[in-house]
């Protein structure tokens, strides 16, 4: 009886509290987007009272649901543009509350050397945030990150994902908050242009640099297994698919096997699926066209042993086949070929390298500098922006600093017209002449989606993972898994 | 005669028995101290060797020379002519993995969660088992079921709650909770049961002190010792907590340390085996020296622990 | 009856400390522990992604359990959860049963008066420190050691030897073994020296009794020992079980490369997984919350199961007797007056 008693007790208990709890939970739920609202009001007011000059115009594009109100303000701050020179920029709307300028990253290499040329105009500090280890962690932790409250002025997102934030009003804010417009890239390459653009129409991201991509190889191992001698003969042994596989074929014999044409199925896969010039994602639906496509070919490499399908991206293993000499190249984006980059690390002592444009004309990755809504330090953060997205001259400066391609054609041109770039890695090559070609010829808005880097990580580990089974199977198990991650695509 | 010979014999052979017995054990023994000791002594070995020793040769013997050197990249500290793709590894891992500040959000959050955990479960299992009231002997019970859920399942919740209250990279979600400890609870009142007399509450109200008074300058003396063992895991355990820390905390001024460790195990460029090796090995470093400073004291307390069960 | 009635007046008055004792960790503990919990409840009934606030009744819970849901992946999160319940298992197993084992047997020679041991309390505590050492720095330390190739220390020395490189952190059973090797290493200490104390709490008159009657140490240690330890054995069994349901760092960091490895992912992986992708528009939360709930309801099961198992019959008969004998007791103190205080 008195058990009885005892767990009746226990379970009305446990019903109070929780009924009180869930009452409360409701009303806080109901309550959280009033409170998201009034934060952001809370926002224009300070931004208000910062630049008492500005408009109603303005509060109403830091509104989340004037979307058009904002595409109408980039306009006005087009027309404003025109006649005023580009560095004067228009009005910023967002506050100069804070004198620390907060850029939260997921890799530091790139705002490393960026820092290393800037020179603070407003701010008394410029610091990064490195959300640490690589990309796809990224996507994860920075969400939470930038809705947390604490500062952060600018972020930086990567292709794979930076749809997720720049269509997300309480994630990131209009580069016209900033005074920056579409107007100010002229010389841009325009598909940096697109993709920092949202559904809406509204400028959010800029990036600063074209990722375009090419092939860098071993000389020493070319000229003693396939008899090339220059960068011309090499990139007429590869400068179709066709020749690639052929001239994999025959390193394959002329080594034994010992040799391999690349090393990873990553860098592979970002180089041809440019070719395919196709969306992963269809509407709602996952395209495993591409999929299939490249799993067929990469099965087909695996098995005549002319890339090493067990080999990470990225990882100590493919870093080796570089520096032990155990590879004739790889595929890498212009951000792998700077000093400590990839390139750098990768060919060791092993060989004297060489980049050429390789089979196919691809882009891989490139980060987009992005505005929180809750910039505080919208003068400085305005400047670095410019400095390394609109300015000609800081961003040729940015490129021979750091060897990365800068988003800039006046920049680039100018660099390979004065011949002033030489890159040590590859024997004082200039890879900015080879990549200006492929960077002019990036087209990659109309293919890219939020779900890419889920999409791509997916694929590539599914590949790697089951490179034995027939290709339908492997894209079976593809699109299993990415569906049982992605509940919105079919 | 025949009798004692025999017996001599059989004991002889009872010896013998049990020497080979105890020199079994002691090879066996010996082999699993090297099982557990190993891995460490390659960590310290490791951390003293360069990127390129490590490089050219993993299995490293002996100690290195690059300690100091290993240190520097960690701490970004390298002499201005060390040249930029060495300058690149240094500013990557010290921005990821700042080891004083790391070490010192660490040791906020495990002293704060220590001094809670072991002073609100003293205050409960002395409320249990002090006071009679009606719902005393369900709230018991409620402590005890609860004991088994796993943090996971209410870690998607607890995410999106903090998220809410806008407490994501804030130290609070991770040392209020450390308030109610159901199993440090359980531990305390069985301990209460076996040696705190009720009598002394008796004689100090007589006396004319306060409950809370009694309760902390009378029962909290005379508990000392089982709080001093579960203060010891409170602590380790918090230091060592991964999954609700790393859900929290995002901003790279409130890493601990376990994040950190983490976060240089993802690098995928410009990795340096040495400091890598150097990070993971200050990541457990203080835990280690506690612990053998400790150790005689912790062993006596997870062998409590097993008694009271 | 003046002095009950006053002692009676005292123990109402007491019993307000008692609430005010207990009130921080309820209150804690509902609000840290019981509203999420709730709210992962309320999570499971809603969608994921862009869905996300939407009611979607069982759904979640009819496509981890049945494949059966409005996702056109209903079928493959099904598996992929599946896999996960089974590789939590598995590697609870592969820890527990070398763990119990190991342990069993070094705390049996560590008690046995006749075995002369040196050096016992050193062996202890160099047993006993794995355990306490950082989970995550664990795991990045046998990633550095254990790589897949012979550019790690492990491989290096098996290349030296000239074997081929084994993939301890790819193969996908391997790196179970290698996990379940962990965390026995992990583990094996802690529960050695509580089955150490639970050996030495035996009365020693039983072992000599044993002794004289005749008995060999195996003989003793499968009738004395065994059954003694049972109640320590279950509450080791309990708590590892637990502890396995929710492991989590080992798993999870245990990889090569950004992602974390599908063949360690284990339920407390694949419900933080699915929580913790980004954007709420990212993430599925509904399939995390059904995960959660599913794995409480286990635990819930097991738990009840193994203590009404481990329950002592006569304990429990011995147990109804004493609380017939206190409630009459009290029965009658009601009557005359409470006298607890």
């Amino acid at each position: 009886m008195s058990k009885l008693k005892r767990t009746l007790a226990l379970l009305a208990t446990l019903a109070v509290t929780s009924t009180a709890f869930v009452a409360c939970g409701d009303k806080k739920e109901d309550s959280a987007p009033d409170s998201n609202n009034n934060s952001v009001a809370d926002n224009n007011s300070v931004a208000d009272d910062g630049n008492a000059d500005d408009g109603a115009a303005d509060d109403d594009a830091a509104n989340d649901d004037a979307a058009d109100d904002g595409a109408a303000d980039d306009d006005a701050a087009d027309d404003g543009d025109a006649d005023a020179p580009a560095a004067s920029g228009g009005d910023i709307s967002l506050p100069d509350t804070d004198d620390v300028l907060t850029i939260v990253c997921w890799t530091d290499s790139d705002l490393s050397n960026m820092f290393d040329i800037y020179t603070p105009v407003q701010a008394s500090e410029v610091k990064y945030q490195n959300c640490g280890g690589n990309g796809t962690e990224a996507s994860t932790q920075y969400a939470n990150y930038l809705n947390s409250g604490d500062d952060v002025d600018l972020f930086v997102a990567e292709a794979g994902w930076i749809l997720n934030y720049i269509n997300d009003d309480t994630m990131s804010a209009p580069l016209s908050d900033l005074g920056i417009s579409t107007a100010d890239y002229a010389d841009a390459y325009q598909y940096t242009v697109e993709i920092g653009t949202d559904n809406n129409g509204v400028l959010k991201g800029a990036s600063w640099q074209a990722a375009a991509g090419g092939w860098a190889y071993n000389a020493d191992l070319a000229k003693e297994y396939l008899g090339v001698e220059t960068e011309e003969d090499m990139q007429a042994k590869v400068s179709s698919w066709d020749n690639f596989k052929a001239t994999a074929e025959e390193l394959k014999t002329a080594t034994d096997g010992a040799v391999t044409m690349t090393v990873s199925l990553g860098g592979l896969w970002q180089a041809y699926s440019t070719a395919l010039n196709a969306a992963w994602v269809d509407g709602t639906a996952i395209n495993t066209s591409i999929a299939a496509d490249f799993t067929a070919m990469a099965k087909e490499y695996a098995d005549n042993g002319y890339v090493d399908p067990s080999v990470e991206q990225w990882s100590t293993e493919w870093e080796n086949y570089g520096k032990d000499g155990k590879t004739l190249g790889y595929f890498f984006s212009t951000w792998c070929l700077g000093e400590g980059a990839q390139l750098d690390t990768n060919c060791g002592t092993a060989g004297n390298w060489r980049i050429i444009q390789g089979p196919q004309e691809y882009f891989w990755g490139g980060s987009w500098l992005c505005v929180s809504p809750n910039c505080n330090t919208a003068t400085e953060a305005a400047n670095f922006i410019r400095t390394f997205t609109c300015n000609a001259d800081t961003m040729e400066e940015y490129a021979l600093y750091s060897g990365d391609f800068a988003n800039n054609k006046v920049a680039m041109n100018k660099i390979i017209a004065d011949g002033s770039n030489s890159n040590s890695s590859l024997g004082g090559q200039d890879q900015f002449a080879i990549l200006a070609d492929v960077a002019e010829g990036i087209k990659m808005s109309d293919s890219i989606s939020k779900y890419d880097q889920n999409l791509k990580d997916t694929f590539l580990t599914t590949l790697k993972e089951n490179i034995k089974e027939d290709t339908d199977a492997i894209v079976e198990k593809f699109k299993a898994q990415a569906l049982a991650d992605n509940t919105d695509l079919s | 005669m025949s009798m004692k010979q025999q017996y001599g014999a059989q004991k002889d052979s009872y010896h013998t028995q049990i020497m080979i017995k105890s020199t079994i054990i002691l090879i066996v023994c010996i082999i699993l101290t090297l099982i557990c000791l190993i891995p460490i002594l390659i960590l310290l070995v490791n951390a003293t060797h360069s990127h390129t020793e490590l490089a050219e040769n993993p299995s490293q013997f002996w100690f290195g020379s690059s300690l100091k050197e290993n240190m520097n990249i960690l701490l970004n500290k390298l002499p201005s002519d060390a040249g930029k793709a060495m300058t690149r590894v240094a500013r990557q891992y010290s921005s990821v993995f700042n080891v004083g500040q790391g070490y010192l959000n660490s040791l906020i959050i495990a002293g704060f969660t220590t001094v809670l955990t072991v002073f609100f479960s003293a205050m409960t299992s002395y409320g249990l088992t002090v006071y009679d009231f009606k719902v005393k002997g369900p709230a018991y019970t409620f402590i005890i079921a609860v004991m088994m859920i796993p943090v996971q399942v209410s870690s998607a919740g607890f995410v999106r709650f903090m998220y809410s209250l806008g407490l994501i990279n804030n130290f609070i979600p991770l040392i209020v909770p450390a308030v109610a400890a159901p199993a440090v609870i359980f531990f305390m009142k069985s301990y209460m049961k076996s040696s705190f007399p009720l009598e002394i509450v008796e004689a100090a109200r007589i006396d004319g002190c306060g409950e809370f008074r009694t309760f902390v300058t009378i029962a909290l003396p005379m508990m000392k010792p089982a709080m001093a063992v579960q203060a010891i895991f409170a602590f380790v355990a918090n230091w060592n907590n991964y999954y609700t820390q790393n859900m929290i905390l995002k901003n790279d001024k409130m890493m601990t340390v376990p994040i950190m460790v983490s976060k240089v195990l993802q690098f995928d460029k410009n990795v340096n085996y040495g400091v890598n090796y150097l990070c993971i090995m200050l990541s457990i470093l203080p835990i280690v020296i506690v612990y053998f400073v400790l150790s005689k004291f912790i062993i006596a307390g997870v062998a409590l622990g097993g008694v009271k069960e | 009856m003046a002095s009950a009635a006053q002692s009676r007046i005292k123990s109402i008055s007491y019993a307000k400390y008692g609430y005010m004792f207990i009130a921080p960790f309820f209150l804690v503990y509902c609000f840290f522990q019981i509203w999420p919990l709730i709210y992962t409840f309320i999570l499971s009934f809603k969608g994921n992604q862009s869905n996300n606030e939407a009611f979607v009744g069982l759904d979640n819970y009819t496509t981890i359990l049945f494949g059966q849901g409005m996702a056109a992946g209903a079928e493959a999160t099904r598996q992929e959860f599946l896999q996960a319940l089974g590789n939590t298992f598995i590697l609870w197993f592969g820890n527990f049963i070398p763990q119990i084992l190991l342990s069993l047997l070094l705390a049996v020679w560590f008690t046995d008066a006749k075995v002369k041991l040196p050096g016992k309390g050193f062996f202890k505590i160099v047993m006993y420190m794995p355990n306490i050492i950082t989970a995550a720095s664990v795991a990045a330390l046998y990633v550095s050691l254990f790589g897949d190739s012979e550019y790690y220390f492990v491989n290096s020395l098996i290349a030296n030897m000239g074997g081929d490189p084994v993939k301890f952190v790819t193969d996908p059973t391997i790196s179970k073994g290698m996990v379940m090797f962990i965390q026995t290493w992990l583990w094996f200490g802690n529960t050695m020296i509580m089955l150490m104390s639970g050996i030495m709490g035996i009365s020693p008159s039983l072992f000599e009794a044993a002794d004289i009657d005749g008995a060999n140490s195996t003989q003793q240690f499968f009738t004395i020992t065994l059954p003694l330890l049972q109640p320590i054995m279950v509450y080791t069994l309990v708590t590892s079980m637990i502890g396995g349901l929710q492991m989590f760092d080992l798993p999870y960091l245990y990889h090569n490369g950004s992602n974390f490895s599908k063949n360690l992912e284990t339920v407390a992986v694949y419900i933080y997984y699915n929580f913790n992708k980004g954007t709420v528009e990212q993430a599925n939360y509904g399939y995390a919350g059904a995960a959660s709930i599913i794995i409480f309801a286990i635990t819930a099961v097991l738990g009840s199961i193994t203590f009404y198992m481990n329950r002592d019959k006569d304990e429990i008969a011995k147990k109804k007797q004493r609380k017939r004998a206190e409630k009459q007791q009290k029965a009658k103190m009601k009557q005359g007056g409470g006298l607890t205080i």
